[in-house]
């Protein structure tokens, strides 16, 4: 099934490559509103959003040729809109992380695991995290980034992004308690 | 290590994906940007009217600076401007001087019989006549290189005959001026 998708990715990427503006517009509708919640956590305003994904859309048809299918197209495309999200708060100078003590935070994470994992208060209580708890969060729990790549988009170190993302999920257990 | 919080929201990720955007008018706006940036798209320039057009120009162009004045004076008597183009002229000029002086020179050469002067004209009679069917030839295939190299060939072959009669006149008087040096 995963092969037949593939395929047909392939298909519509080689046929954008061409310029068939077909096949980009089903490019488009496939992942568009998955992109749109991706960057919607990362920026958190609507329209902010919508015109980081816009922007990503355009990019990455005008540099659809240097995809390689080293990863799936949709990786590449939010890899763009993730970056894409990053620049914009960093244009709006909104912090990415934290400036907290975090070197005070070394063992204190002891996170009592929740018995009842309830979805619903996850994504109430993602909302609820300050920006840079936030996004550390999303990269790592929603997109599925590891410490390594969370610090190559967020131009910090593995070990800052991992103990960044242990106050966060601290802080998003906490919220969750409280909810 | 990831506890089973982490792993439950691994797990459920499409669960968070729940935006929905205007995909229509996002879309506009999309679409609109690229054809604004579209003519960096590099596209085959054999597709593009105006190149075929231009390449169309030029063909025509072309073939009536080389068949031209063949077309337009059928009976003029000279054929050289009729089957080649200047590059094949120039060679042709080149070499056309080149043989009658050296033709020139050897018939006044005094120290030639006349039996000599007649076999060297009889051969240079047969290098005509073959240069005169090279000619034919090049009419029909004016792009032929084989038959372009020939005509060359066949005046080298002149001048070479010329040169080594020349040299055969000028060793033999060496000789006997030279007091039968021999090396």
């Amino acid at each position: 099934m995963e092969t037949i998708v593939q395929n047909t990715h392939k298909e519509l990427v080689e046929k954008s490559k061409l310029g068939d503006r077909n096949s980009q517009y089903k490019l488009y509708e496939l992942y568009v509103d998955a992109m749109y919640s991706v960057s919607m956590r990362m920026v958190g305003i609507k329209e902010d959003a919508e015109d980081v994904v816009q922007d990503s859309f355009i990019d990455a048809f005008k540099k659809i040729n240097s995809f390689k299918y080293e990863s799936s197209f949709g990786a590449w495309l939010k890899r763009i809109v993730i970056n894409k999200s990053i620049n914009h708060l960093k244009v709006k100078r909104i912090a990415l992380t934290p400036i907290e003590d975090h070197e005070y935070h070394l063992k204190d994470e002891t996170a009592e695991p929740i018995e009842k994992i309830d979805l619903i208060k996850v994504k109430l209580g993602i909302e609820k995290l300050p920006q840079g708890y936030k996004q550390i969060i999303c990269l790592y729990l929603i997109e599925g980034y590891d410490h390594n790549e969370i610090g190559e988009i967020l131009e910090i170190s593995t070990s800052t992004s991992k103990s960044q993302y242990h106050r966060a999920k601290k802080k998003l257990i906490e919220i969750i308690k409280g909810l | 290590m990831m506890d089973n919080f982490e792993k439950h929201i691994r797990e459920n990720k499409d669960f968070f994906n729940d935006k929905k955007v205007d995909k229509n008018k996002m879309w506009d706006a999309i679409s609109k940007e690229l054809d604004a940036t579209k003519p960096k798209k590099v596209i085959p320039l054999w597709r593009s009217t105006g190149f075929k057009i231009a390449a169309s120009i030029l063909l025509i162009l072309g073939l009536l600076t080389i068949a031209g004045p063949f077309l337009l004076q059928p009976n003029n008597t000279s054929i050289e401007t009729s089957y080649a183009n200047k590059e094949v002229l120039d060679i042709e000029i080149h070499y056309k001087s080149l043989v009658e002086h050296q033709v020139k020179l050897v018939q006044e050469h005094p120290a030639l019989s006349k039996e000599d002067k007649k076999e060297f004209l009889s051969f240079m009679q047969d290098l005509d006549d073959e240069y005169d069917e090279l000619k034919i030839e090049m009419k029909k295939n004016l792009d032929n290189e084989r038959i372009l190299e020939a005509l060359i060939g066949n005046y080298k072959k002149r001048i070479e005959l010329i040169e080594n009669l020349l040299k055969q006149i000028n060793s033999s008087k060496k000789i006997n001026e030279d007091y039968g040096y021999t090396l």
